[in-house]
């Protein structure tokens, strides 16, 4: 071959490496209709008048939906329902992806900025109000008022309201209660605690009795969760006070809060295994479903987890409405878990986002998807707590009390720091492992309790100005 | 005699251009948009980005859990780093000397690498849990202890036990390139050393490591590099606790981008990260010189 043709092929070559790499990096989705209207007239232009008329009911486009139900029923459930959905309007495409909450919160922040959101997703309260702040979700009022306001609880719908505006639609609904076991209490001979007190005489019992075998009640107090914070909340919430004040800023040095943090370090000493400063959500769950920890504190997801770990221990677990520091308080749910779906701004399919969460509330998609995690998932239609095809699922029939004491812990509870509305800095406040450093600072390097909670104060404020 | 400077042919220029957009892209592009962030207020979902010159910096630089971090980041990259060389390095020249089943032990000896770090973090934390994990009970039925040893959650047991997590994870690397190293040294060096009456020690630091100096060198610099910035294996095990005795650089620059949304801080923090592992990497290559010189 001559020099020069050489020359021209190699050339030829470059260019079309070169031109393949750009085409890489282009993104290759294909281009959305940039509004609703589009969308339903996509393809319209030969069509008779009457005919555009129909299309403009009809639903059609790609949407994508982000969810964290990954476990297996839960997944299924979803997926039949969007199946479903789609067969009913075959013009609409869902892709559903699925993560891990932890997983979702990055996806979801790191994708804000390059505008790679869902169409449609869950969300946990704080992601919301975090998503309102940022103009990231649009108001669903209109949609709450299709399903039918009245049908939902008020406070979920409250939870996720500003200024008027309710930016997301409560898919169930779950509270942390106290979980016990029968066997040990009958074991010790003890009774249900139903103050804080009770509580640690109890654990205690169990503790020296079960020489190692079993803990009384395991404090976790892990920096990579917020597990220490929501610990602390349940005492100060029961004592009457807040983890925030009045104008939100933090509030760790009341008395309330100073006597909280001396309980759960006393118990963590006390009752607790060691190395349940490193826990997290899951560590501590974990304890209680292979039958290590006696008493803990979440909500009716624990019934599964029984269920899978150690189904033995299944007829020996109960739950219990949550401590009160004087006894004959009255004993009232503290904190309650909205999860909510949530249509996302910059969606150009707003409205088949709409129409499947419209759908998803049919008995037939809803039911099902709620016994998926039976007592786990609590309706966020209170009528169909009421509904025959619910009630006979095996476990809620079995958990029937247990489902009582949660449901009524929902009704009386919210997220933490929303006690009075969607605040920012509650997600703040969980979210930097400040409370949870604090108690490692007590017990690991024996720092008084004032001087840690001061600082531990301090330092959230300081963060909270981040916000403006 | 007049050298001709070879001409560079546009096909030359266009067939490279890929590889330089590449680099622009993937390498230039990140390090320079971090540099920018740095001088701004740059939030994780906020869109409005205002520019703060220094700020992000000072405000790092006055915070004591930085230098806190950086302290544990230097102890956790000197200790693991001796350690991972010792081990390694002591692991090669065994295998060198094997005559037999070296294949095989080679591949034992890399399995810890094979594995990816979320399983080794995961497995770890499983067998060394206080309550449950394998070790602490092992230990206290074999009468060794009295009671179970709180590896990770003990202020005095918890850093040095992720020291050893990564040492055994590290070294495997360490011994497969010392020893393709050690088999590239020219076996008559050895042979004329002998004849000349050199001793074991005298062939080794005269000899091997001479020989082995670049391999040495540029193993020395990623590790460095590569352990300093270590993230997954600690927050995937302690999340940088107890009480913060294992929170290294990069879980601090973690807990401020993501935790706090504050990428232009992180991003400060990441900017300082390298201007400080440039300083180490830039003596660690000016010894190399020296040593060079010097043989």
């Amino acid at each position: 071959m001559k020099k020069k043709t050489k020359q021209y092929l190699t050339m030829a070559l470059a260019i079309t490496m070169g031109v393949g790499l750009l085409q890489g990096c282009k993104n290759n989705d294909t281009p959305k209709p940039t509004n609703p209207s589009e969308v339903q007239t996509e393809g319209s232009s030969k069509e008779t008048q009457s005919s555009r008329e129909e299309a403009d009911t009809k639903l059609s486009g790609d949407v994508t939906f982000w969810h964290s139900f990954s476990q297996g029923p839960r997944l299924e459930t979803i997926q039949k329902a969007a199946d479903a959905f789609t067969e009913a309007n075959p013009d609409v495409h869902m892709t559903i992806e699925t993560f891990s909450w932890a997983d979702f919160y990055t996806k979801w922040t790191t994708g804000l900025a390059s505008k790679n959101v869902p169409d449609l997703s869950t969300a946990l309260p704080n992601h919301v109000v975090e998503m309102i702040d940022v103009e990231a979700i649009k108001p669903l009022d209109d949609l709450i008022d299709r399903i039918g306001r009245d049908r939902f609880a008020k406070a979920p719908l409250e939870e996720m309201t500003v200024d008027g505006k309710c930016y997301a639609v409560p898919l169930y609904s779950h509270a942390q209660v106290m979980w016990y076991r029968k066997d040990l209490l009958e074991k010790y001979d003890l009774e249900v605690p139903t103050t804080w007190d009770e509580l640690y005489d109890a654990a205690t019992k169990i503790t020296k009795g079960e020489n190692g075998a079993v803990y009384g009640c395991s404090v976790p107090l892990g920096t990579n969760d917020m597990m220490a914070t929501r610990y602390l909340n349940f005492y100060v919430r029961t004592a009457g006070s807040r983890l925030l004040n009045d104008d939100n800023t933090a509030n760790l040095t009341s008395p309330e809060v100073i006597d909280g943090i001396n309980y759960w370090v006393k118990m963590y000493k006390e009752n607790s295994p060691k190395d349940s400063i490193n826990f997290n959500v899951l560590d501590q769950a974990t304890m209680y479903y292979n039958g290590t920890n006696a008493f803990d504190f979440n909500s009716g997801f624990h019934i599964g987890g029984v269920q899978t770990n150690s189904p033995d221990l299944l007829d020996q677990i109960s739950c219990a409405p949550m401590p009160t520091v004087k006894k004959g308080d009255e004993q009232k749910g503290v904190e309650t878990s909205n999860i909510p779906m949530v249509v996302w701004e910059s969606s150009d399919t707003q409205d088949v986002s709409e129409a499947f969460i419209e759908f998803m509330y049919q008995p037939e998609y809803y039911i099902p998807f709620l016994r998926s995690v039976p007592v786990g998932m609590l309706p966020a239609l209170p009528e169909i707590a009421e509904e025959k095809e619910f009630l006979e699922d095996e476990t809620i029939k079995k958990f029937q009390r247990e489902m009582e004491v949660i449901s009524k812990a929902v009704g009386e509870g919210t997220a933490i720091g929303y006690e009075n509305g969607p605040v920012p800095e509650a997600g703040l406040l969980i979210s930097q492992g400040i409370i949870e450093n604090m108690f490692q600072d007590i017990i690991i390097n024996d720092v008084p309790v004032e001087e840690a909670a001061k600082a531990a104060e301090d330092k959230l404020n300081e963060q909270f100005k981040s916000l403006s | 005699m007049k050298i001709r400077k070879k001409k560079k042919s546009p096909g030359t220029v266009l067939f490279i251009l890929p590889t330089v957009l590449l680099f622009v892209l993937l390498l230039l592009y990140p390090v320079l948009s971090s540099v920018f962030y740095s001088f701004t207020n740059k939030h994780l979902i906020k869109t409005r980005l205002d520019m703060v010159a220094f700020e992000n910096y000072a405000s790092v630089l006055r915070d004591k859990e930085y230098w806190n971090a950086l302290l544990t980041s230097s102890k956790w990259t000197l200790i693991c780093l001796a350690g991972q060389f010792l081990i390694g390095f002591t692991a090669a020249l065994s295998l060198e000397r094997i005559k037999h089943g070296r294949t095989l032990f080679r591949t034992l000896l890399i399995v810890p690498w094979a594995f990816p770090t979320i399983i080794i973090a995961l497995v770890w934390k499983y067998l060394l849990n206080g309550v449950s994990g394998f070790i602490p009970n092992l230990l206290l039925k074999l009468n060794w202890v009295s009671a179970a040893p709180q590896f990770l959650s003990n202020k005095d047991l918890v850093f040095p036990t992720l020291v050893f997590i990564n040492v055994w994870f590290g070294f495997p690397l360490i011994m497969v390139n010392v020893l393709s190293a050690l088999q590239t040294v020219p076996k008559e060096l050895y042979e004329a050393a002998r004849i000349d009456g050199a001793k074991s020690g005298q062939q080794f630091f005269y000899i091997t490591m001479p020989q082995i100096n670049p391999v040495i060198t540029l193993l020395l610099i990623l590790r460095t590099v590569w352990i300093f910035n270590n993230f997954d294996l600690i927050y995937l095990i302690t999340g940088g606790g107890p009480a913060g005795l294992t929170k290294t650089v990069s879980i601090y620059a973690y807990e401020v981008g993501w935790g706090l949304k504050s990428l232009g801080r992180s991003s400060a923090v990441s900017i300082l990260s390298l201007i400080f592992l440039t300083i180490v990497i830039v003596i660690l290559l000016q010894l190399q010189k020296k040593t060079n010189k010097n043989e």
